[in-house]
């Protein structure tokens, strides 16, 4: 694939680049721009909340704020409550998860958006460059991409 | 597990990119065909006649279905396990596929997101119906209420049953649209139209497809994926739990919850099936939908077929070796003989015998047989929980209450609304939204190792 030669010529070289488009998520560009994320630890933080929040809330309103004698059974019936527990556990961490989604990789309705080149979302692997911190000016850069195979290159004013 | 080369390609054709997203645009782009303009009529016809059957059951009463003491339980809850079946499969699909890394879902797996949307949201109708006074429905709530704080019974399985029903629902259309996102984005950004480009613009949250979006996308996928899978299997758990927590004969039993969610996603899958075999033929998508999809899908039905009849066949075994009386009855006098005999052996028939002759290769290459056994097995399923249901409240311990039971027009009128509100909901799908998620079928289109790495 012609993204992964340029990615390699980039490095090779030491140009700096600002953002890869691609129409399906491209692991070695993610891994080109040494993006993390966190949102493992995310969904497990939302996790462990909801488990404590909907035990606790279970137990109050079970054993303190109304309790009620279901033919001696104790009223602090856990293991009914895990079926309970669990699936509100999972309901909070899919809202939680989503929210964060939308929140670090900022994708909401109506948002303003910058795409440099249209093709990017159906057919054309996009490899963005800022003329400031590129580390090279464009003509070196250009060249290294023409030599890897790139379809295009061209400069744009944003 | 599988790569391509051992299944056949993915897609055929030798697509680029473009061409990809062409194909499965065009039904966005061109004009409804003339036999969605009917099927739409039509569909709008059945979901009038549920809603009629709706305002009657409101206006009237619960007095205009043909439930009683002893069946209290009706077509409702028939109808309500069925299609909360039929929604499993999308999950399934998407899901455990996604976790097994399968690469040949990526065809199939909006279809069937779509479907369990609306098959859930059809399912929904019926618990909230049954509850006799709808407008009260509410009070399932665990809210602070003026009744001096008296909570809702957090132990039993009907309000777990609201619970998983409304997560399920809610985390299912969000799968499904999140999945959509990037796809909405390519159709803005192909769109000629100003109103298309402000439509999918607007439904695209401003998607771009840049590494940082897709980092926190497949992040997404993968938490949404690893939770909901525990959630498919414990949604149709907490249904058969329903059943199987009471003290009815043919219900009381450990066999219901893994029994309950093999039948889902059986019944899914058949579903999926009738699905993909329409869009293919209807839509041409031959190329996307190839036949090696459709010999995978028929695989794992023969597969769950035999489960289920397995679980028949322990049910049985189980009611004879326990020596329990009410079972031995309930098995042996009211479902194998007796006035529901038919319903067991269509049941029989349809699930566990008929899906066996796609052991069958020619079986499993013909489209027009596969879709006809598609149907089958849906209908057998519907069988099996009309079985479930009815058979065992219709004679219990007691001979004074034992009864029979068939629906009014007013319950057959729901059931046939419901199946509008499904079809309008899956013809809505296929002319506005792309039926095959287009990002996903372009990494499996070609696969280098950058595909395969992740």
């Amino acid at each position: 694939m012609d993204l992964l030669a340029g990615i390699e010529a980039t490095q090779s070289k030491n140009f700096t680049i600002d953002e890869i488009y691609t129409p399906y998520p491209v692991m070695e560009a993610i891994d080109a721009l040494k993006r993390k994320s966190r949102f493992t630890i995310a969904a497990f933080i939302y996790g462990a909340a909801a488990v404590i929040g909907v035990l606790s809330f279970l137990y109050w309103t079970s054993v303190i704020d109304w309790p009620i004698n279901y033919g001696g059974k104790p009223t602090n019936a856990f293991p009914s409550f895990i079926i309970i527990t669990l699936v509100l556990t999972i309901l909070t961490v899919t809202l939680g998860s989503l929210f964060t989604f939308s929140l670090r990789a900022k994708i909401y309705p109506g948002k303003k958006y910058f795409l440099p080149d249209e093709r990017a979302t159906d057919e054309k692997f996009v490899m963005l460059f800022d003329k400031k911190t590129a580390g090279a000016g464009y003509e070196a850069i250009a060249a290294a991409m023409k030599a890897s195979g790139a379809s295009e290159v061209y400069e744009k004013e944003f | 597990m599988y790569k391509a080369d051992v299944r056949g390609p993915l897609i055929l054709g030798n697509k680029d990119y473009r061409q990809i997203t062409s194909d499965i645009i065009a039904p966005i782009d061109n004009k409804a065909p003339g036999w969605w303009k009917v099927a739409m009529g039509v569909a709008f016809l059945l979901a009038s006649i549920g809603f009629f059957a709706l305002y009657y059951t409101v206006r009237y009463g619960l007095g205009t279905w043909n439930v009683n003491n002893s069946v209290a339980w009706g077509w409702e809850i028939i109808n309500f396990v069925w299609w909360i079946g039929i929604g499993h499969a999308g999950t399934a699909f998407s899901i455990f596929l996604l976790i097994l890394r399968q690469k040949w879902r990526t065809s199939i797996n909006r279809a069937a997101e779509a479907m369990t949307v609306f098959a859930v949201m059809c399912a929904a109708i019926f618990p909230a119906i049954h509850m006799g006074r709808v407008w009260l429905a509410f009070y399932i709530f665990p809210y602070p209420n003026t009744r001096g704080s008296l909570w809702v019974n957090f132990n039993s399985p009907l309000f777990w049953d609201f619970i998983a029903i409304s997560a399920y629902l809610l985390i299912s259309a969000s799968f499904w649209y999140f999945g959509m996102v990037p796809d909405f984005a390519s159709i803005r950004d192909r769109a000629k139209t100003k109103l298309k480009k402000t439509i999918y613009g607007f439904l695209a949250f401003g998607w771009t497809g840049s590494t940082k979006e897709w980092l926190r996308y497949e992040g997404l996928s993968y938490v949404l994926g690893g939770i909901a899978a525990v959630l498919v299997v414990s949604v149709h758990s907490i249904v058969s739990t329903d059943f199987a927590s009471s003290v009815i004969p043919g219900w009381h039993t450990t066999l219901f919850p893994p029994y309950f969610v093999v039948g889902a996603i059986f019944s899914g899958f058949a579903m999926v099936m009738t699905l993909m075999i329409v869009i293919r033929k209807y839509y041409h998508l031959e190329d996307y939908v190839t036949d090696s999809h459709l010999n995978a899908i028929a695989k794992i039905l023969v597969f769950i077929s035999l489960i289920m009849g397995t679980a028949y066949t322990t049910e049985v075994f189980m009611a004879w070796y326990s020596g329990n009386p009410y079972e031995m009855f309930t098995f042996f006098h009211n479902r194998l003989t007796g006035d529901y005999s038919f319903m067991f052996w269509a049941m029989v028939v349809c699930n566990a015998v008929i899906p066996q002759v796609m052991w069958s290769k020619k079986v499993r290459s013909n489209t027009t047989a596969l879709f006809i056994i598609s149907l089958i097995i849906n209908l057998g399923m519907w069988y099996e929980r009309f079985n479930i249901v009815v058979t065992s409240l219709s004679k219990d311990y007691l001979p004074s209450s034992w009864t029979t039971y068939s629906p009014t027009w007013v319950e057959i009128g729901i059931y046939i609304g419901t199946i509008g509100i499904f079809t309008i909901g899956v013809l809505f799908f296929f002319r506005f939204v792309p039926m095959i998620a287009i990002s996903e079928v372009k990494s499996v289109l070609k696969p280098t190792e950058i595909t395969e790495k992740h």
